[in-house]
């Protein structure tokens, strides 16, 4: 496979090898540390993890089914009852109905983009996308506004991010991409930050002390280039990481409990998962998972029954229940979504096309009251009903969770302002 | 004619009534004057008052039951959309010729009736009044009667502000091709390439808002005029800009703008970043310490131009600009490989870099390289049977001595690639490589920022119709059917192969064969003779009802394929034509984008009407005297890299911190992977390797790199390098020049630290490029740490690096570092690493 998807995004995510380092602090001596300002005594998260939905999950076969829609549209799947009276999903996610106390469901979610890439672009950011202009993704807005303690990167990708994910904010808040999914019982590779053969501690911050020296030659230009000043932050990282003694625990999935990798499937999803909360508990700010193949032009019903909903089922129910016990449900926003839903018709090849004007997301932890559905679409799953809710909407009600406020106005490298969601607010119903 | 014209222009009095904000008397004009012209005046009022975009009536599915063509140029579709039951949901008509006020085109847009996309104008407006007009006259389409569009012009072509908050009225001229024009700036959408430059109103009001320029764009019918924009930048403009002697002509026409603009250009830069950015930028090749030396010693005045025409001859030269045209041509590995053979896989990606490697040394005028690889077909001739082919092609795979496959006239492969098999991604590929053009809105839609209809793109992709890659069993009795046949018999006799020891078997007699120069079955490029287009095209019927599709070039007239053998010979000779405007253009551009890291055109491979040059006059320089010189891209070089612009200093003055678009200063970029990787490995190296390494491209990463990204799709060597990707080598797979990247990342920083692979090129292990501190460790020991060595090894660790000699305070802190250190040659390695990780070292400046 070249290309993930029909309209060609290619696939990067072998790009990339790498890790993260841990300084092993307990969260609340990290979040002591940390420094943050910006959240607003509200807000109760202090992490995020994004799932992202890559291709465009088909609404009516997830979280929002019509079982009363004609024949054209239902499709295979039946409804199943949750442990909240009221909510039904799909029967292929018997472990997501067990707990659906612990999120809520955004039906009716609608916008009209219907390309992947900008549809990725516009759940991403909760900006519409423009030639002229890129947005930074939440990861990158959420490492600005959060920080983070210096030994930890902000923002990781499970495995990679996508296309300038930092946007107008400059390589420095991009994310840390570990390049590839991680193995059940397997420590994930660190290439670069293992200290090989006889180097020491004290050999890496003597070199660290000869090039502080030696890296003079732009002088205080070096702080005005975003290209000098961005390689700079990774050199700092760099050093930071290399120097951690815990770099290996965070990434090494074996030294997880028994108990909490018993809540996760082996597959790379949701091993992925388990990461994420391994990464938030040493003090990442924002974690980005992936879970892509959701483009089912063709033969939807039989790859969502065989593959993706099995796999969406353990990784992400065994992201609510690790997060909460280990105790990190309340602060950690957790945020599901793909760039789209799909065609209510089914059309001739049993498969189902891209369709913004309804899809839903998940909400997540974060201090948001769980088991609720929130915004509806009409009975055909082919538009909201009642007023719709745009993804900016939605962007906007997941800075909130974080404290950060989404009109918060940024300067482009040009000078120009541009506010963090420009025309979002935050759904009452969902986040008050 | 000229009192029809002025009756025209009397019809759209917009421009200067617009000025006040009023369009009060050009209502007045439709309704005393003739019936609005349902193509020149209702659907570019549809366009312009976003009916026609994607989120609304524009989408593919339309909304609300009515539906327009995506950025309105399907003039038939649009006109039965508004006048005809669509049979949509809401099954009505949108204009109603009974009463014609009760409109659903006048009803929505007033929000007098519930209208998802609110009120697009008021009621008694003149939008208003021009719909009712058109309907109360019949609501007819006007497709006899209608001139057809030519061009758009628009009035003034260059604003220059003086202060911010100024404002300028733009007024826009659409000509038609009998002669007249028309005003029709209200009709008209604008963009702002650059809103923190100057914003533009919805009537063409053009206003300053902060320094620097941009362009305004027009869009009408299918017109789209750029308006340049500027606001200087310093006071430093007019008769107080500083005397600056233009050296050469590029120098004269980049200073042209800057003086507009009030920014004063940076000093030049010394010889040894000169001596440095020049070997990296024009032969992917960090000087070595003894080039260094030399060069910074010679005293004669015109050193660097002789250092330019010296790197045109390296072999550096050739293998990073063949590297940089298997970029451009999307020579991607995974792409061309062997249907049944896993070990051919690579050999093919190889042979096109040779290929272009030794017409780039050679210097092989562009226009031939290109049509090389465009009228390519396998056969070498056209009387060649398909054995001999065969033969031929076993003598370039060989194991043992390889026939030369470089001197053969074309390079096939272009074709062959399993990503550019379907027509219209031939057309794709063709318009990326050598028209710098991206067309793909066009597949769907009216191309939002260019001319191109839906229309064109069809017509332009019947050149490659005929184009084929597979088994061409049409005239030999010896043909890809029988020996793949004779083949299958002689592992085992069976015709199908059912299982992986099959398919080993085949492989491993194909081999055989190879080596032994017998024939085997093999694929080729070729022309299918029968000309499928010259019939009305069945499909999509509606929209292209009634026409006899012709292939037509991009922007230039249509072309009978009959006259040709073969199609894609009128594509070349429209590339050759004067006044194409792609072909030379694309070139150039991406020359100059190699070396300032920005185009004249940027993006680089997006050329397009609404994308003008940064310097419009100085692309066109460029380009006329490319052509002109017969398409020597060694000329071009030179022209380029003796500019004065490209011997600037990164050092920024206070009128040009800001600029990285109009070239006054040197912008600082990482390293191209390749070259940065293979930096790493001259400064690391022996002084011996160092003079071999240079010149040995077929090693090197700049060389063919065939196993970059994987010799195969899926299986065992499907794995990229890992050190190339993460630094941002292209895989050459999408038709965007974009694939490579030279953002820094952590990863990269990890890398350089404290890779396995990094370590060793500086300490051992690398027996292809052994390691000048593990010499300096052993055989040269005791000259290494003899007394007053010491200087010259610090020197040698910076000219290995950076390409200069330490400052006074570098060196000082050198023998402190290494005195502190167990052992010198240790401290010299740690000096070395720490040079390796500064960013003086991984970025080109």
């Amino acid at each position: 496979m070249n290309y993930l998807n029909c309209d060609k995004i290619p696939r990067r995510d072998f790009l990339r090898i790498g890790a993260l380092a841990g300084i092993g602090l307990g969260l609340s001596e990290y979040l002591a540390m940390a420094d943050g300002g910006a959240i607003s005594n509200r807000a109760k998260a202090r992490a995020a993890i994004f799932v992202r939905l890559g291709g465009g999950p088909s609404h009516m076969d997830t979280f929002d089914l019509k079982p009363d829609a004609p024949d054209t549209h239902r499709g295979e799947f039946k409804e199943i009852a949750t442990n909240v009276p009221g909510i039904r999903i799909c029967e292929h996610l018997p472990k997501l109905a067990k707990c659906a106390d612990r999120y809520v469901i955004l039906r009716g979610v609608s916008h009209n983009l219907a390309a992947h890439e900008l549809g990725l672009l516009y759940l991403g950011t909760g900006n519409r996308p423009t030639p002229a202009l890129h947005y930074p993704g939440y990861g990158a807005v959420v490492s600005k506004e959060l920080g983070g303690v210096a030994e930890i990167p902000p923002f990781v990708a499970i495995p990679t991010e996508g296309v300038d994910p930092s946007g107008y904010l400059g390589v420095e808040y991009g994310p840390f991409e570990t390049a590839s999914a991680p193995m059940a019982g397997r420590s994930m590779e660190i290439r670069g930050l293992t200290l090989k053969d006889s180097l020491t501690l004290t050999d890496v911050d003597r070199r660290q002390d000869m090039l502080r020296k030696y890296d003079q030659a732009f002088g205080n230009f070096a702080a005005k280039d975003k290209l000098l000043a961005g390689m700079d932050q990774f050199s700092q990282k760099a050093y930071a990481m290399m120097r951690s003694s815990k770099t290996r625990d965070a990434f090494d999935l074996r030294k997880e409990s028994a108990a909490i990798s018993a809540m996760f499937g082996n597959d790379s999803f949701s091993q992925s998962c388990m990461l994420a909360t391994r990464l938030v508990e040493t003090g990442v700010r924002f974690v980005t998972v992936n879970l892509r193949g959701w483009d089912t032009h063709t033969n939807n019903f039989n790859t969502l029954k065989n593959t993706n909903l099995p796999t969406l089922d353990s990784g992400l129910s065994g992201l609510f229940l690790a997060l909460e016990a280990k105790g990190l449900l309340g602060s950690t926003s957790v945020f599901v979504t793909g760039e789209f839903g799909r065609t209510p018709k089914i059309n001739d090849r049993g498969g189902r096309d891209h369709w913004p004007r309804a899809m839903c997301c998940l909400f997540g932890g974060g201090g948001i009251q769980g088991g609720r559905v929130v915004g509806e679409s009409d009975a055909k799953g082919e538009g909201p009903k009642g007023s719709p809710i745009s993804p900016d909407d939605v962007a906007a009600s997941f800075y909130q969770t974080l404290g950060i406020d989404s009109h918060k106005e940024y300067r482009t490298p040009t000078g120009r302002p541009v506010m963090i969601v420009r025309n979002g607010t935050a759904i009452k119903e969902l986040v008050g | 004619m000229k009192t029809f014209l002025l009756s025209r222009i009397g019809l759209f009095v917009a421009g200067l009534v617009l000025a006040t904000g009023e369009a009060s008397a050009l209502d007045s004009g439709v309704s005393q004057e003739q019936e609005p012209s349902f193509r020149r005046h209702v659907i570019p009022l549809l366009s312009r008052s976003g009916c026609s975009g994607r989120e609304c009536h524009g989408s593919f599915a339309g909304q609300g039951g009515f539906r327009l063509s995506l950025f309105g140029y399907d003039f038939e579709a649009d006109h039965k959309a508004l006048t005809q039951d669509t049979g949509g949901d809401e099954g009505e008509v949108r204009v109603n010729l009974k009463d014609p006020a009760k409109s659903l085109l006048l009803l929505k847009p007033t929000a007098q009736v519930k209208h998802k996309g609110k009120e697009r104008f008021k009621k008694d407006s003149w939008e208003y009044n021009l719909l009712l007009r058109w309907i109360t006259a019949g609501a007819k389409d006007d497709a006899a009667q209608a001139p057809e569009f030519e061009r758009l012009e628009v009035i003034p072509k260059e604003v220059v502000f003086q202060s911010a908050g100024q404002k300028v009225q733009v007024k826009v001229l659409a000509h038609w091709k009998n002669g007249t024009a028309e005003d029709v700036t209200l009709l008209t959408r604008f963009r702002s390439n650059d809103d923190a430059i100057a914003t533009v109103s919805d009537k063409g009001l053009v206003e300053s808002l902060g320094k620097g320029d941009t362009h305004i764009v027009a869009f009408y019918d299918n017109g789209v005029a750029p308006i340049s924009v500027m606001l200087p930048v310093g006071e430093f403009v007019g008769a107080k800009y500083p005397q600056i002697r233009a050296t050469t002509k590029v120098d004269e026409l980049v200073l042209t703008k800057l003086r507009k603009l009030g920014i004063v250009p940076s000093e030049p830069c010394t010889d040894a970043e000169f001596l440095r950015r020049v070997s990296l930028d024009l032969a992917g090749t960090l000087p070595t310490p003894a080039e260094a030396v030399k060069f910074l010693t010679d005293k004669s005045p015109d050193k660097r131009a002789k250092k330019i025409d010296e790197l045109l001859e390296s072999p550096g030269y050739a293998a990073w600009w063949a590297t940089k045209l298997c970029d451009f041509t999307g020579n991607s590995t995974r792409q061309i490989f062997s249907e049944n053979v896993p070990d051919l896989n690579g050999e093919f990606s190889r042979q096109w870099w040779e290929w272009l490697y030794r017409r780039v040394a050679g210097n092989e005028p562009y226009d031939k390289l290109a049509a090389g690889i465009i009228l390519a077909t396998s056969r070498s001739s056209p009387d060649q049977s398909y054995k001999d082919y065969a033969l031929e092609m076993a003598s370039y795979l060989r194991h043992d001595h390889p026939a030369d496959f470089a001197q053969r006239a074309t390079m096939p492969y272009f074709w062959a690639r399993k990503n550019v098999q379907k027509p219209e991604d031939r057309a794709l590929a063709f318009a990326h490589a050598f028209l710098g053009v991206r067309i793909e809105c066009a597949q769907c839609h009216k191309h939002p920022f260019d001319q191109w209809t839906k229309t064109d793109y069809v017509q332009f992709q019947a050149f490659f119709e005929p184009v084929r890659y597979d088994a061409d069993i049409r005239r030999d009795d010896v043909n890809f059917a029988t020996v793949t046949k004779d083949l299958r018999l002689a592992t085992g006799g069976k015709m199908e192969m059912r299982n992986k020891n099959d398919e080993q078997a085949q492989g491993e007699e194909i081999r055989r064969r190879i080596d032994a120069g017998e024939i085997f079955p093999i694929h080729e490029v070729y022309i299918a003779t029968r000309h499928p287009r010259n019939t009305t095209v069945k499909q999509d019927t509606q929209v292209y009802a009634g026409r006899v599709l012709t292939p037509k070039l991009l922007g230039g007239d249509e072309v009978l394929l009959k006259g040709y053998a073969d199609p894609r010979e009128p594509l070349v000779q429209w590339l050759h034509s004067k006044d194409n405007p792609y072909f030379a253009r694309a070139f150039v551009n991406r020359v100059w984008a190699a070396y300032f890291h920005r185009g004249l055109i940027e993006p680089v491979d997006d050329m397009n009407l609404a994308n003008p040059p940064v310097n419009a006059e100085l692309t066109d320089y460029l380009t006329a005297d490319f052509i002109a010189h017969g398409y020597d891209m060694k000329r071009l070089h030179r022209t380029i890299l003796n500019s004065d612009t490209y011997q600037r200093s990164w050092r920024p003055n206070v009128t040009n911190e800001g600029d990285d678009r109009n070239f006054s200063r040197f912008i600082v970029r990482r390293l191209p992977a390749e070259v940065l990787l293979d930096a790493m490995t001259l400064a690391t190296t022996t002084n011996e390797r160092q003079q071999t390494f240079v010149a040995d491209v077929a090693h090197r990463e700049i060389g063919p790199n065939i196993t970059a990204f994987g010799l195969e799709l899926f299986g065992k060597n499907s794995q990229p390098n890992y050190t190339l990707a993460a630094f941002g080598k292209s895989p050459r797979e999408m038709n965007c020049d974009c694939e490579r990247t030279t953002v820094p990342t952590l990863l990269q920083t990890l890398y350089t630290r404290n890779d396995p692979e990094m370590l060793a090129r500086i300490e051992n292990q690398r027996t292809e490029t052994p390691a000048w501190i593990t010499q300096l460790r052993g055989p040269l020991h005791a000259q290494s740490t003899a007394p007053g060595k010491l200087d010259q090894w610090i020197a040698e660790a910076f000219l290995r690096t950076v390409s200069r000699p330490p400052t006074m305070e570098e060196l000082q802190n050198a023998r402190g570092d290494i005195a502190a250190a167990k052992d010198p040659i240790d401290g010299l390695r740690d000096l070395l690493w720490a040079m390796l990780n500064t960013r003086e070292f991984s970025v080109n400046h």
